[in-house]
């Protein structure tokens, strides 16, 4: 599904990922974990197509295509999703029709006809159900004066209707309250299957209680320190980073 | 440009010295240093090899009846052309339109309907309105492929009690220049939205007067322009509680140069006046300008009274959200600029003219 070699990133000639090989196959889940700092976000941004990073080394493959050839519109209508951290506020778009134009788009990229309004209303109240969402919540505009629990739960609301292969979760636990973690976490559950694929991105590991990764990574300083099962997670959450990545 | 204007129909002494001073020192076809012209560039010739687009008012007559023909009752305004009664320097507008022109007056109580178009651009007169009843009327104001070097003025009477809503399509225009003059007695409302787009040189300057607790909403919107256009408005709170609330926007490209000047003027016996403007432009690239002048000047201490002015572009961070959800950059950027808009079309308090507006701005959002 997706395989990230040798990755070197910099921004502004300031190097952030420093030799970074990733390889997540379908089906499953992965956590990435690491301190402020170590290069998660900009994994995060550099696998969705965000400009002003520049890709100095490295090869990244998502289902048999060079991803870095495909521009950010491209990557999302082939399947790639990235749950922002902080997603942005679009005053004057309403929610839901963005979320419409979106899935519009991507049937359009695929070659199918537009979704008709009944049908998108359907489908718009069941996934905002499953997530708890008021539905009066989708006339506002997207994101402006969102709670930050609001934000996130939009972002996998947005996930589960464009239904990705490969989603990326860039610390989505973070600002958000049991409830809601629950909840997030309960909505990205429903969508694992064994098509698609999970890049869990957090600095703890109270998420993972509630999404069960297949494996857990360690980044820091822009490489992949460490990789093992749930376990690892444990272990890090006992000793911390420094230790870990020193014993690395 | 040099506009040739005619004395002689003036009889009195007193108004041709006080036409001839104005003519003379306030000449903004002469002078470009004129501070409430400044932007407009009345003194050249502004050109565009671009050809304007017909625009399609048949929608418009469906649903509106045509007054055009009922502009033949004259008035005569120019023999009091020194009796300005606004609070700042007399507009060149106002006093060469009524010397170069005559003045039709209408009387919108004497009409059933409540939609009413008549286009201007068809008119060699200034127009006279005159409102004193509370029934609702939209009047469409039709300005389309002018080629006119001299200003013509619309004035709006409007009386005690009294209601009015205007719309101006100010769409495709060679050279226009307009002056609106809209005095409200007590407890009058006046609704006023402004599209302006497709034009080459244009300027509408925006005057009102408001006495003892009236309303007056003005509502401006530029797009898609050419060359430079320029909107300027002298709001005067005179009576106590009344309010103002006017917001501008534009979005400039191709080199085209937008420009806002307005002024919110509060006497010293205008107390609880509440004001509010707001001016915003948004640039679409490096080679356009947009020139944004907000001013407020207050005599009364208990008024609530705000502007503001913004420039900016559209947000890349935006975009790279659209993108990012499979919406494609030119997508991401019209639904960005319908979305910077959205707030004065929706200002139009008629479901079928709101409903036409938005169908002829959608197609003029390149």
């Amino acid at each position: 599904m997706l395989e990230i070699k040798n990755l070197h990133v910099s921004i502004e000639e300031k190097k952030i990922i420093k030799g970074l090989n990733l390889s997540i196959n379908k089906g499953e889940v992965h956590a990435l974990m690491g301190p402020n700092g170590s290069g998660k976000s900009t994994l995060s941004y550099v696998l969705s197509g965000k400009d002003k990073y520049e890709i100095d080394e490295g090869t990244i493959e998502y289902n048999e295509k060079n991803l870095l050839e495909l521009d950010v519109d491209e990557r999302a209508n082939e399947g790639l999703f990235l749950a922002f951290q902080y997603p942005m506020e679009i005053p004057g778009v309403q929610t839901s029709f963005f979320l419409k134009t979106a899935i519009n788009s991507k049937r359009k990229y695929l070659g199918h006809s537009e979704m008709d309004a009944l049908e998108f209303a359907k489908l718009m109240k069941s996934k905002a159900e499953e997530l708890n969402i008021n539905t009066e919540m989708l006339k506002r505009d997207l994101n402006v004066n969102y709670s930050g629990g609001e934000k996130k739960k939009q972002e996998i609301l947005q996930m589960s209707m464009l239904s990705p292969k490969m989603a990326i979760l860039d610390e989505t636990d973070s600002g958000l309250d049991i409830d809601a973690l629950r909840i997030v976490s309960e909505g990205v559950n429903k969508l694992r299957s064994k098509e698609n694929s999970f890049l869990v991105i957090t600095h703890y590991q109270r998420l993972l209680n509630y999404i069960k990764p297949d494996f857990v990574h360690i980044i820091a300083d822009g490489r992949i320190v460490k990789s093992g099962d749930y376990s690892l997670a444990l272990e890090l959450e006992e000793k911390g980073y420094e230790e870990i990545s020193k014993s690395a | 440009m040099e506009l040739t204007l005619n004395l002689d129909k003036i009889q009195s002494d007193n108004v041709s010295k006080y036409a001839k001073t104005i003519l003379d020192k306030q000449n903004p076809y002469k002078n470009f240093k004129i501070e409430n012209y400044k932007y407009a560039q009345l003194h050249r010739d502004i050109t565009s090899e671009t050809l304007l687009r017909d625009i399609d008012i048949s929608e418009l007559l469906r649903i509106s009846k045509n007054i055009s023909s009922l502009t033949s009752n004259p008035v005569d305004l120019a023999s009091d052309l020194n009796l300005w009664k606004y609070k700042n320097d007399d507009s060149f507008f106002r006093v060469s339109s009524l010397l170069k022109r005559d003045t039709s007056s209408i009387n919108l109580d004497l009409i059933d309907d409540k939609n009413l178009f008549l286009d201007i651009s068809q008119i060699n007169e200034n127009i006279h309105f005159f409102k004193s009843s509370k029934n609702v009327i939209n009047l469409i104001i039709m300005n389309s492929k002018a080629n006119d070097e001299y200003p013509k003025s619309i004035f709006f009477d409007i009386s005690n009690n009294s209601n009015l809503n205007v719309i101006h399509f100010n769409i495709s225009n060679y050279k226009s220049f307009l002056y609106f003059e809209s005095n409200l007695q007590d407890n009058s409302h006046l609704n006023f939205v402004s599209f302006q787009s497709d034009n080459i040189h244009t300027r509408n300057e925006f005057y009102a007067s408001l006495n003892l607790e009236c309303n007056f909403d003005l509502f401006g919107l530029n797009i898609n322009n050419y060359g430079v256009n320029d909107n300027y408005s002298f709001i005067q709170h005179l009576k106590p509680s009344s309010s103002s609330r006017e917001i501008f926007k534009s979005i400039v490209e191709k080199g085209a140069i937008t420009n806002f000047q307005g002024k919110i003027y509060v006497d010293s016996i205008a107390q609880k006046t509440d004001g509010y403007q707001m001016s915003r432009s948004l640039l679409l690239d490096d080679i356009s300008k947009a020139n944004n002048k907000p001013e407020l000047e207050i005599y009364a201490d208990d008024v609530k009274c705000s502007h503001g002015s913004t420039v900016s572009k559209l947000d890349e961070d935006q975009i790279y959200y659209f993108k990012s959800r499979g919406i494609d950059s030119e997508m991401a950027k019209k639904i960005l600029k319908k979305a910077f808009i959205a707030e004065i079309i929706e200002s139009i308090k008629d479901d079928n003219l709101r409903d036409y507006s938005n169908n002829i701005i959608e197609s003029l959002l390149t």
